[in-house]
């Protein structure tokens, strides 16, 4: 007996698709013209179908069941690593900027096994494989995706810096947008200051 | 805060040391290294409660599959818990665990009934704080802790909130809500295979955000799925009331009488009951300390191999565990009724 049987779990950890090849560049199974962005999974007295459709086919469909099976639902974004992959390979090695043929020279991975397995073997493949990462999983919204949570008590003090001044360049852009501009003038200065004690930390 | 009626919460945080790579590309050596030097911070002995450190490669299959049942261990970890530099300990009275050298390096995880979400992330940000002391973490100011899989990197915080909805199940409304969950980045998994109608909703790729608002937010939605089940179960009763008794009634005769119950029937009809207690309709004298749902978890096989003589025989495959789980209903339900 599997230690994974659906009787031994209380974390549904991940979802009942996770090795399906669902890359998310398919056209939606009902309509066949948007892509599938939605995987709806029907559980039915222990048998599982899968649908994979746009947003709007999968909202008129979930609308329309009737009776009493379950239905579940995983973003495409579960995959969307590995169908930007594609892209990426098809548009060539436009992505590669900072990678070294090699890979990472910390830990030997390179470009291909991240592409792969969606996984890089050490915090420097972070630094290697930066531009690459930051298109995949963040796409255009990277300059709004930067880290504010808990961060280590022991980090640096360049570290801590680094993030504040990302913390606060994040209350900037809500502040502006919400017109609060007062608010935002003084966040500015804040940053100016931050900005001009890093500098001089640094010379 | 008021209820959000989450019947169970969870919490799962990653984190990988610095200067050693990711454990699937780790030489087994240093991975060895790394637990044992996990594992002799563990048993120091300034931490508030005591941790029991594990041998996996002596563990019983019995007690690896427990662990699973009470949300100590992940069935993904379970799955190659064998393999090198892994290590597992529980935190107190299973307060919490950790899972050393699965797809990150540390991975705290912790799980219990009912609305705990916050008191849970409070308990590992703290031992969270305690292993930082000793383990200095990957971490990068853009990216945040890094991650094997680098669309985790972030918080490290995994959120699972299991929600109770059969009564959306039944009218074929869960579909909608889960669609609306998961256009919202979220993921929803049925729990022990859609058996009584429990869901497990939790969020899915990169926590770039503060904790307490990821945190917020699936409470948020949580509770917004439960007000949903809420007004569904009322309708039921305004309309049917002589229907949801009999439905409720059957389930409590089939409890008071069967002498051999699969995992599956008693959570089905724990879930039915519920709906009876909720709905003020339903009278268990003995669900007055346990929650359906701990009575549920409870029932799970490995608990009842591990706790009970009679179901040992056999181990997980034994044909008396489900003769032990039926005696066990008989006896919560004696007294059991129906209010009219």
């Amino acid at each position: 007996m599997s230690v994974t049987s659906e009787e031994a779990r209380v974390f549904a950890d991940e979802s009942p698709d996770q090795n399906l090849d669902f890359t998310g560049t398919d056209p939606c199974q009902e309509c066949g013209e948007a892509p599938a962005v939605i995987h709806l999974l029907r559980v039915d007295e222990g048998h599982v179908s899968h649908a994979r459709l746009c947003e709007k086919c999968a909202e008129s469909l979930a609308g329309h069941v009737q009776d009493s099976a379950w239905v579940f639902a995983v973003p495409s974004s579960f995959q969307r690593f590995g169908a930007r992959t594609i892209e990426a390979e098809d548009i060539g090695e436009t992505v590669l900027n900072s990678a070294t043929p090699e890979g990472c020279s910390a830990c030997g991975t390179t470009l291909s096994d991240l592409r792969e397995t969606g996984m890089v073997g050490c915090s420097e493949c972070y630094q290697v494989f930066s531009d690459y990462l930051r298109d995949e999983i963040f796409g255009e919204t990277a300059d709004c995706a930067a880290h504010l949570g808990k961060s280590p008590r022991h980090g640096s003090e360049a570290d801590k810096m680094h993030r504040e001044v990302i913390r606060l360049q994040h209350m900037l852009r809500e502040l502006v947008d919400c017109e609060r501009f007062e608010e935002a003038a003084s966040v500015r200065d804040r940053l100016t200051e931050l900005g001009e004690t890093m500098q001089s930390e640094k010379s | 805060m008021t209820s959000l009626g989450l019947t169970a919460s969870g919490i799962g945080l990653s984190r990988n040391e610095s200067g050693t790579r990711f454990s699937h590309s780790e030489d087994p050596v240093a991975l060895e290294e790394l637990r044992r030097r996990i594992e002799s911070c563990l048993v120091e002995p300034d931490w508030d409660e005591s941790w029991t450190v594990y041998d996996l490669q002596t563990m019983p299959h019995v007690e690896i599959t427990r662990f699973v049942e009470r949300g100590l261990m992940t069935p993904e970890f379970a799955e190659t818990a064998t393999g090198s530099g892994k290590g597992f300990a529980v935190y107190g009275e299973e307060l919490a665990s950790i899972e050393v050298c699965g797809a990150d390096h540390i991975r705290l995880l912790a799980y219990r009934t009912g609305d705990e979400l916050p008191f849970l992330y409070s308990l590992l940000s703290m031992l969270d704080d305690r292993l930082e002391s000793a383990f200095t973490y990957a971490f990068d100011p853009f990216w945040g802790y890094l991650a094997s899989r680098p669309e985790q990197a972030g918080s490290g915080l995994r959120v699972y909130a299991t929600l109770h909805v059969p009564a959306l199940m039944l009218t074929g409304k869960l579909a909608p809500v889960v669609v609306g969950l998961v256009k919202q980045g979220f993921v929803t998994s049925p729990l022990w295979g859609g058996a009584g109608g429990i869901m497990q909703v939790s969020n899915s790729g990169r926590q770039g955000e503060p904790e307490h608002e990821g945190i917020q937010k699936i409470e948020i939605l949580s509770k917004e799925v439960v007000e949903k089940e809420r007004s569904v179960r009322k309708m039921f009763m305004r309309e049917n009331p002589l229907q949801v008794r009999d439905y409720i009634g059957r389930a409590i005769g089939l409890a008071q009488h069967a002498w051999n119950m699969p995992f599956a029937e008693a959570v089905n009809l724990l879930s039915a009951v519920d709906v009876g207690i909720k709905l003020e309709v339903a009278h268990v004298p003995q669900l007055r300390d346990e929650t359906p749902f701990d009575l549920m978890r409870r029932l799970q096989p490995a608990q009842l191999v591990t706790e009970y003589d009679e179901a040992k025989q056999g181990g997980l495959e034994s044909p008396e565990i489900d003769q032990v789980r039926a005696l066990i209903m008989r006896e919560v339900f004696a007294g059991a009724e129906v209010l009219s």
